[in-house]
């Protein structure tokens, strides 16, 4: 019962903070926000029992990335975000699309049936370090490896788009 | 497996060639690379393996799809240039083993057996041509091609990333078969409408990321701005991939609910076909012409896979290495003429830039022809043979299903065959001062294999339909 | 001999020929030019004198396998290089190879890039030739969609002011054509089986050359009786046998038993109206025919001869042959709206020529009021109808070539065509003038000479024939009245009267021999046909019945 209002609370708390990340004008009180949202995701983790990956979250997201997304916003001095102005048009039509998609999620959340926990096969220890850590370096070993050449691919992009140039052009 | 192994070391290997002085070494390293990578994938040919607890699968489709893919990459990457004269200031060695890496990413996307694959494989692919798309750093054009991709693309990757979230939610697995056993199966409950949304998820960021209507919108920019070499290389590869893993996902997994996206991918076909081939008549920019170009072949494969029939793969395998190969042959003409007379400082990739290219420069020109004439599909070039067999697909199917996208296709190919002749008239019937260009020898070399290619496989498409 | 395929490979080696002479004497490539397509006159006149004319099926047949893919569950789909004469293609041939050689004589008046010109009319002309031999489906439509590259580089680059838009509208009208009839290939080669090469795959014979009448009925019956398995069926391009209703696979998608419904139509009448529409382009029917009068004003000389000679009688070709051939369900359906089609095509056409002052354009015009003979002629579906259909599209390429060739001789002289530039020409080309006046009163259907036959006979034909209304036989003749109002009109504001004209008069000197020798041998030709039309006549009318019978 009480982890139900949890919930409830959390999930609003949730989806204000996401709404108020887009709405707000000040891009530092957006940030601010997004890193709120985060804090309520990595709750929710925790409610579902996966709390390494509540912890992963907070480090990762909440602290690391938004510290950069803040340092990067204050380092241009972006003080206000001036909107363009989209044609009528563009936002009854992004409206409408956006509407729609609302309203097949929640029509197939509605007609979905969530089987009830079964108390008696469910293992608590599921989102601990040791499953988790289990699960990835024995099932999901290549996709974990080949992520390196993701990040590789990230980390000599960013080198090399970074890098100040002069002179003539590349290609 | 061995050819992504190698290719990910090859990359890194690439990176470390880059510090050597003298930079002539790496184009015929990189060329080598792929070479050997194409090798080491031919050696499971007629083996059926599974790596890694159902995470990848080869096959011979597994293999023909990827030695498309590697073809492609090394004629694109036979005629990339000396990357200027500036030693300094240019990145060869990157972006050789970015593109290396990007294959890897392709690879993947061609045989995995578990949507983290997938994803993944997109996510390379995808980044390493972001990164690809912004290396004209001086180019406002390509800052600008390059942010509003990765823009975009982000935005489609949260979208399939949702999707693959949702259908996990439903069926409780990655993995394909296991998806595709809970689909056919049956559960007991009945299919969780989970599943649906999520199915719709994952086909928006897939046909997006091939560029199908109504997700194209970023396709002629991100064409345009990107370095032509690159854009050629965009072009190939990600499509070969995109409708592999396509085609895969759909046909695996989700072959019990046919009715539903049979609907959803002819919609979105003939939408394509439409979108494509009418905004492509009225490009003035030859690239820009061959970007909605590439839009509208995303609609002729299309067919091919919402047609779903045992032929179906094999169409898509001619249609791609069809479509590879002139297109390869046609943005590396662009590539020469435009830099001929450049307009204040950038390439001249309007028509009028080929006006009397026959004259001085006959094998451009007869390459160019050719390749034009195979990407509108004439008879005795690839493209028809590619369009052949697409449109076989779709009549074996039953007409009163694919009906109606095989008129518009029908339509729309005529319709092709106005735009790609004007690069044709401007070359051919018209006169201009374009002066002989000279063309190392390597390329040259490539002009003439992707022609004699178009042509061979025009004339005989048994011997490589055989393979398929 | 392998008579047919040297039909094709003549021409084209002579277009390899040019294309790796050196660029020197630009002079040979007009002889190469002229050799291969004089070659492949005689060669076809030879075909005239061994054909047997007693013989109803196709002669001199050629079969090699070429292109055999695998559909995997599907079975085979086996691609032959077969080719083979009969009557229907024989006259064709035969005034192929003659307008060809016009053409190349003719086009020694073209002075510029004269190496890609001969090369790409040699190549036109094998294509033309593998046209009317082809006897696999897929052979057919490689040749006559081939056929468009050339065409459309001769009219764009040699061609007049507005070429570029001649030619690719030309290109865009029958790429459309060719298109719908790629569909319709794609349906029927799904749903035909060879029997000869499926007993071979089902083990039945162990080899080809054994198989007999037998052996295929069996196999026949096999199929008809679902008994072969899948994967054991050749799927076949075959003409021949896709007109045998016994091979197409039981429910499949244009097996007349099967009576598949597609938007609310059969799926074979769709088929038929598919490829009608396909040839139709290129006959050209009305409302369909509006490249044609661009074409031909745009097109050189030479150009305009080989159009209108042989490339518009591939489309009557094609509907004989696999629009009537394969679909004769659809013939006797549509019998009254190809009709209709046929006199609208013979009165629009004739009221348009009568308006045109562009001589070449008025020509343009009366080809398409002439075509239209043919369109109704086959589509009475009665002997004379159909002989006298395939007569009028040799009469018509005779004296065709004939009109253009005249055109060509004023446009030589003064570089203009339109009518009120002159008057009594008489004068100054007495030589002209007989051998205008042989072409117009020809092509008006004047007694005794070609034009006369063909359009009687079709006229004949629509009034007996059981399919067409009354009224269209009249209305048809209609155009003949016409006929003969614009060209004698022409006749008498070219070359009555007092001698003017807005050029130079020394420029219009007479026909020299040049031109005299292209334009006697046809002028002969129409005269001999018109007298004699037995000599043709006899040559079809086996087939044509045998044909007919199908109906």
């Amino acid at each position: 019962m009480n982890v139900n209002y949890i919930w409830y609370f959390l999930t609003f708390l949730t989806l204000v903070s996401a709404i108020m990340v887009v709405v707000v004008r000040n891009p530092i009180h957006s940030v601010l926000y997004l890193i709120l949202t985060f804090f309520c995701i990595s709750a929710h983790y925790v409610l579902l029992n996966a709390q390494f990956l509540a912890a992963v979250n907070v480090i990762v997201y909440a602290g690391a990335i938004m510290v950069l997304f803040l340092f990067v916003i204050m380092f241009l001095n972006l003080r206000e975000y001036t909107a363009e102005s989209k044609t009528n048009l563009v936002k009854l039509g992004a409206a409408v699309l956006g509407g729609v998609l609302l309203v097949i999620i929640v029509a197939a959340l509605r007609s979905m049936q969530i089987e009830p926990l079964n108390k008696a096969t469910y293992n608590s220890q599921v989102g601990m370090v040791e499953s988790l850590g289990k699960v990835l370096f024995r099932d999901y070993l290549l996709p974990f490896e080949l992520i390196t050449v993701l990040f590789f691919v990230a980390m000599v992009g960013a080198v090399m788009l970074g890098k100040r140039e002069t002179g003539e052009r590349n290609f | 497996m061995l050819s992504i192994i190698s290719l990910s070391l090859f990359g890194i290997l690439n990176l470390f060639l880059g510090f050597l002085k003298s930079r002539r070494v790496l184009l015929p390293a990189t060329l080598l690379f792929i070479a050997l990578a194409f090798a080491a994938n031919l050696l499971d040919w007629n083996h059926q393996y599974v790596y890694f607890r159902d995470m990848l699968r080869t096959n011979n489709l597994f293999i023909n799809f990827s030695s498309i893919i590697l073809l492609t990459t090394f004629l694109t990457v036979a005629i990339s240039r000396s990357f200027g004269t500036d030693e300094e200031h240019t990145h060869p060695a990157e972006y050789y083993a970015i593109m290396l890496f990007s294959v890897v990413g392709a690879l993947m996307m061609v045989g995995f057996e578990n949507l983290i694959m997938l994803f993944i494989g997109l996510e390379i692919l995808s980044v390493s041509l972001y990164v690809l798309t912004g290396s004209d750093k001086r180019s406002l054009r390509s800052n600008e091609a390059a942010l509003k991709y990765f823009l975009m693309g982000s935005f489609a990757t949260g979208i399939f990333l949702f999707g693959i979230a949702l259908v996990y939610g439903a069926t409780g697995s990655f993995n394909l078969s296991a998806i595709g056993s809970y689909v056919s199966g049956g559960p007991t409950t009945g299919i969780s409408p989970l599943l649906y949304v999520g199915l719709l998820f994952i086909l928006a960021g897939m046909l997006f990321k091939v560029s199908a209507a109504p997700f194209h919108f970023w396709t002629p920019d991100v064409y345009d701005g990107a370095p032509t070499l690159f854009t050629a290389f965009m072009s190939t590869v990600v499509k070969t991939a995109g409708f592999a893993a396509l085609y895969r996902l759909l046909t695996v997994s989700f072959t019990g609910v046919y009715g539903l996206w049979w609907q959803v991918l002819t919609g979105v076909t003939v939408l394509t076909l439409l979108v494509g081939n009418i905004t492509a008549v009225y490009q003035s920019s030859v690239k820009r012409m061959l970007a909605y170009s590439s839009v509208s072949h995303a609609g002729y494969l299309l067919i091919a896979v919402a047609a779903k029939t045992p032929q179906s793969p094999s169409a898509i395998l001619f249609y791609s290495l069809a479509y590879s190969i002139a297109t390869i042959t046609g943005f590396a003409v662009l590539i020469l003429v435009a830099e001929q007379k450049p307009i204040e400082g950038r390439p001249d990739e309007r028509y009028e830039a080929f006006n009397g290219l026959a004259k001085r420069n006959p094998l451009l020109a007869f390459s160019l022809a050719v390749s034009m004439v195979s990407l509108a599909g004439i008879p005795l070039t690839a493209g028809f043979w590619g369009k052949f067999f697409v449109f076989s697909t779709a009549v074996d199917r039953g007409m009163t299903n694919m009906g109606m996208v095989l008129v518009v296709a029908v339509l729309m190919s005529v319709v092709g065959v106005y735009y790609y002749f004007r690069v044709i008239i401007a070359s051919y019937l018209k006169t201009g001062d374009s002066e002989p260009i000279g063309i190392r020898p390597l390329y040259r070399f490539i002009l003439v294999l992707t022609t004699a290619l178009t042509i061979g496989l025009g004339l005989f498409p048994d011997v490589v339909r055989q393979l398929f | 001999m392998p008579y047919l395929s040297l039909l094709i490979i003549l021409p084209l080696l002579a277009a390899l020929l040019v294309v790796f002479l050196p660029n020197r004497n630009q002079t040979t490539f007009r002889w190469i030019a002229l050799v291969a397509s004089l070659l492949n006159f005689l060669l076809t006149l030879l075909l005239f004198f061994r054909f047997d004319k007693s013989v109803a099926g196709y002669q001199f047949v050629e079969q090699t396998d070429w292109i055999t893919l695998s559909l995997g569950p599907l079975g085979v789909v086996s691609i032959d290089y077969f080719l083979g004469l009969d009557g229907i293609s024989l006259p064709l041939v035969l005034l192929a190879g003659l307008v060809l050689a016009i053409g190349a004589i003719s086009s020694f008046e073209i002075k510029q890039k004269q190496k890609a010109y001969f090369a790409l009319y040699s190549l036109l002309s094998a294509s033309l030739m593998g046209c009317f031999v082809a006897l696999d489906l897929f052979l057919f439509f490689l040749f006559f969609e081939f056929m468009l590259l050339p065409m459309y580089f001769l009219i764009g680059l040699w061609g007049g002011e507005r070429r570029e838009y001649a030619s690719i509208k030309f290109f865009v009208y029958t790429f459309l054509g060719s298109i719908f009839i790629l569909l319709v290939m794609i349906g029927l080669y799904l749903s035909v089986a060879d029997p000869v090469e499926t007993a071979v795959a089902m083990g039945l014979v162990p080899g080809k050359e054994l198989v007999d009448a037998n052996v295929i009925a069996d196999v026949q019956n096999y199929l008809q009786e679902g008994r072969i398995e899948a994967d054991q069926i050749v799927h076949t391009f075959s003409i021949p046998y896709m007109a045998e209703p016994g091979n197409y696979l039981p429910q499949s998608l244009l097996n007349i038993a099967a009576d598949h419904v597609l938007f609310g139509q059969s799926a074979r009448m769709l088929a038929f109206v598919l490829v009608f529409l396909g040839f139709a382009v290129k006959l050209p029917v009305v409302p369909l025919h509006t490249w044609l009068p661009d074409a031909h004003v745009e097109a050189p000389t030479p150009v305009s001869v080989v159009l209108a000679g042989v490339l518009l009688k591939i489309g009557g070709y094609g509907f004989i042959r696999i629009a009537y051939g394969l679909f004769p369900d659809g013939a006797i359906v549509f019998a009254p709206w190809l009709g209709g089609l046929g006199v609208l095509s013979i009165v629009y056409g004739a009221l348009n020529a009568l308006a045109m002052n562009d001589l070449k354009r008025m020509i343009a015009y009366s080809s398409v009021s002439h075509m239209g003979f043919v369109l109704l002629g086959l589509a009475s579906l009665t002997s004379e109808g159909v002989n006298g259909a395939l007569f009028q599209m040799v009469s018509h390429g005779i004296l065709s070539a004939m009109l253009f060739l005249i055109a060509g001789v004023l446009y030589t002289r003064t570089h203009d065509r339109q009518l009120d530039s002159y008057r009594g020409l008489a004068a100054r080309m007495p030589g002209y003038v007989t051998l205008t006046a042989i072409a117009f009163f020809g092509s008006l259907g004047l007694p005794a000479l070609s034009g006369f036959i063909g359009e009687f006979f079709t006229i004949m034909g629509a009034f007996n024939s059981p399919y067409l209304p009354n009224w269209m036989a009249p209305v048809a003749t209609l155009g003949i009245v016409l006929a003969a109002g614009y060209f004698l009109w022409t006749l008498q504001r070219l070359f009555f009267g007092e001698f003017w004209s807005k050029h130079e008069a020394g420029l219009l000197t007479d026909v020299t021999p040049r031109e005299r020798l292209m334009l006697v041998p046809l002028a002969a030709l129409a005269l001999m046909l018109g007298i004699l039309p037995g000599i043709l006549l006899n040559l079809t009318q086996s087939t044509v019945g045998e044909f007919l019978k199908n109906f």
